[in-house]
């Protein structure tokens, strides 16, 4: 992919950012846009600013792993410190995963905070692994 | 869920505070050893990323929307869709003495099957060079132990000499001889509990060479009792090029402990022409722009970083010092190739070795009038500098005329006996492999061929004359050598007792 078309893919992905969120609206007008008026290389362009968006949402979702689900105050407590933390527009997912035996997970983009019993379990598996 | 489930759960919750952050990425790609991961939005240049199961790699290319990272080992158990984490760790290698008398690879691993590295502390394999504040100009010698070089091409402590030269030339052989040369000093000081020498340490860092050489290189080290007093790192042409690229740093972390710790080293690098094709195949497969011979246009600054960290420190900061011996391999002897000139402009001088020198027997086959050190000789001890000025010019001087006589003209005598002084000097700078000379025996032979003492020698009698001599002066005048070796100078009494021993000696010498 030409350097170009990233620099386009860019430009375009600040664009639809209101104040720092990127607008639904005007990413989907982006692309009608550019899909109309077919520049060169807009395929790239296209495929580099999907990517982008796939990022900023990656980075925009926090998802909540417990092993048993979380009661609307905790989880209302966990919108709140993260928020906090990562600031207003996170997405925020719920999800119950027995497997994790107990704890919490968290993931926002690529930060994890893992205070799980599998975490600790894992860690203990690798300790002995290097001894 | 009863109350004292979610009350448990609650508290598991509080203390997510104290879980530390970790920060993960998922594998989009993987080949020729590279992965291309999405997310890891904090990893750092260099970097060690954790694929589990034991599998680290080392993060080289941080873009905007995912990082090139290098696997180091076996990365066929990685899959896309994986997931990768950061460690908060840049890649480090074990530091120390406990090194010493090992041969490990670019990680600091063992190689040698003599168990684990003693080493309770590690360096980071990319660091920062001691900046201007903390240096010091060089003025400590290095002795090589290879008449040529201590005389005409004199190395100190802490800079930066490139051996370069086509293929079989001797250039290992230098490297070798430097070490082995060190060994000796620093064995000898100890016999003599001479604490005021500081010893030297060496590291050799062999890179992309068949794993037959390095053994040989060991044994050689072996046999000469060079061992202790040297580490090994060696990056074979069998191990992969991110490897081989890293070997050079990681040895180098190694010679900065000593120098930090304010002792001195030697680092020799075998060689940087295999470590540019190396860096450049890394980049090949992490996709990264290239320039000039395909190499990537920051392949420059590669070389210089490395060599940077060579450095005489100042006594505030310890004293101490790493000294330099990279090595360039040439095709047909051009050194206005693009890595040649690169670390040519980057080094403190060099020593050229000529293919048409070594098969002529002139070994080590010394250009002498291509070969520079810009900062050793204010290092020379003053013996050394009394006798080795002139005899480079009379070597020079000897060269000229002899390609002038060949045209048969008449010479008159004094030009004769110039042409006859200066086949008996290329015959004394001739010197067999792994057999070091003490710089008071060098200065002495330098002095005894300026004094004219070896003109009535046959040119094919030289060596034998030389040697005998020396062995006269080793053994039945040990005290006047002693003095020398004090005093580093010839005084008019320590020239004039010189005088009456070689004339004794010659009366015997037949
Ligand atoms: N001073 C010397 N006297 C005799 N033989 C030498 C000398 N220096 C090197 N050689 C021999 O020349 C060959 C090439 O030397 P080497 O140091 O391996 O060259 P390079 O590293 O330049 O390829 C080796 O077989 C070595 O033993
Ligand atoms: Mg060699």
């Amino acid at each position: 992919m030409s350097k170009q078309a990233k620099r386009d893919a860019k430009s375009l992905f600040r664009n639809c950012q209101i104040n720092g969120i990127l607008d639904e609206k005007r990413v989907l007008q982006t692309v009608d846009e550019v899909l109309k008026r077919k520049p060169r290389g807009f395929g790239a362009i296209l495929s580099h600013f999907q990517r982008l968006i796939k990022l900023d949402e990656a980075a925009r979702t926090a998802k909540i792993e417990s092993a048993t689900a979380l009661t609307p105050d905790l989880q209302n407590n966990y919108k709140e410190i993260l928020t906090k933390r990562y600031g207003q527009g996170l997405y925020f997912i719920f999800q119950e995963n027995p497997g994790l035996l107990g704890g919490v997970r968290v993931q926002v983009g690529s930060d994890v905070f893992d205070g799980t019993v599998r975490a600790r379990l894992n860690e203990l598996n690798e300790s002995f692994k290097a001894a | 869920m009863s109350n004292l489930l979610q009350e448990i759960e609650s508290k598991i919750s509080g203390a997510q505070t104290s879980v530390a952050k970790q920060n993960v990425g998922i594998v989009r790609e993987i080949g020729d050893g590279v992965a291309k991961i999405e997310g890891l939005t904090d990893a750092m240049l260099n970097e060690m990323l954790d694929f589990g199961n034991g599998v680290t790699g080392l993060a080289l290319n941080l873009e905007e929307t995912e990082v090139g990272a290098v696997i180091l080992g076996d990365y066929t158990g990685i899959k896309e869709g994986q997931e990768v984490r950061t460690t908060g760790k840049l890649l480090s290698v074990p530091v120390g003495k406990g090194l010493l008398g090992r041969v490990v690879n670019t990680l600091g691993l063992p190689l040698d099957g003599k168990g684990p590295i003693k080493s309770d502390v590690s360096y980071p394999v990319e660091k920062i060079a001691p900046g201007i504040i903390k240096r010091k100009s060089v003025g400590q010698p290095l002795q090589t132990g290879i008449m040529a070089v201590d005389a005409m091409i004199p190395i100190g402590r802490g800079q930066r000499e490139l051996i370069i030269g086509d293929r079989s030339t001797g250039k290992t052989t230098i490297g070798i001889d430097t070490i082995i040369s060190q060994a000796v000093q620093n064995r000898a000081a100890e016999a003599a509990k001479d604490t005021s020498y500081r010893p030297v340490y060496s590291i050799y860092v062999a890179v992309g060479q068949k794993q037959s050489n390095i053994a040989r290189v060991i044994a050689v080290l072996e046999e000469a009792g060079a061992m202790p007093y040297t580490i090994i790192v060696s990056a074979s042409a069998s191990d992969s090029a991110t490897n081989q690229y890293l070997a050079p740093f990681a040895g180098c972390s190694m010679g900065e402990w000593f120098m930090d710790n304010g002792m001195d080293a030697l680092i020799i690098y075998d060689d940087l022409s295999k470590h540019a094709v190396a860096y450049r195949q890394v980049s090949l497969v992490l996709k990264r722009p290239s320039g000039r011979e395909a190499y990537p246009g920051d392949v420059f600054y590669l070389h210089s970083r490395l060599l940077e960290r060579s450095a005489r420190v100042n006594e505030k900061y310890g004293n101490g010092s790493l000294t330099a011996l990279p090595i360039i391999e040439t095709q047909m002897g051009d050194v206005s190739a693009y890595i040649p000139t690169n670390v040519i402009s980057i080094t403190d001088g060099q020593i050229y070795l000529e293919t048409d020198l070594f098969y002529q027997g002139v070994r080590p086959a010394v250009s002498v009038g291509l070969s520079v050190s810009r900062v050793g000789s204010a290092a020379q001890i003053k013996a050394m500098k009394q006798v080795a000025g002139r005899i480079k010019l009379d070597l020079a001087q000897f060269r000229e005329l002899a390609a002038f006589a060949q045209f048969g003209s008449d010479l008159d005598a004094a030009t004769q006996a110039k042409i006859e002084r200066g086949k008996r000097v290329v015959e004394i700078f001739k010197q067999p492999q792994f057999s070091p000379l003490l710089v008071e025996v060098q200065s002495v032979i330098l002095w005894a061929a300026q004094n004219g003492y070896f003109d009535d020698v046959a040119v094919e009698k030289v060596k034998d004359f030389q040697k005998k001599l020396v062995d006269y002066l080793t053994n039945r005048k040990a005290d006047l050598m002693g003095r020398l070796s004090k005093e580093k100078a010839f005084s008019d009494a320590i020239a004039g007792d010189f005088k009456s021993a070689i004339a004794e000696f010659k009366q015997t010498y037949k």
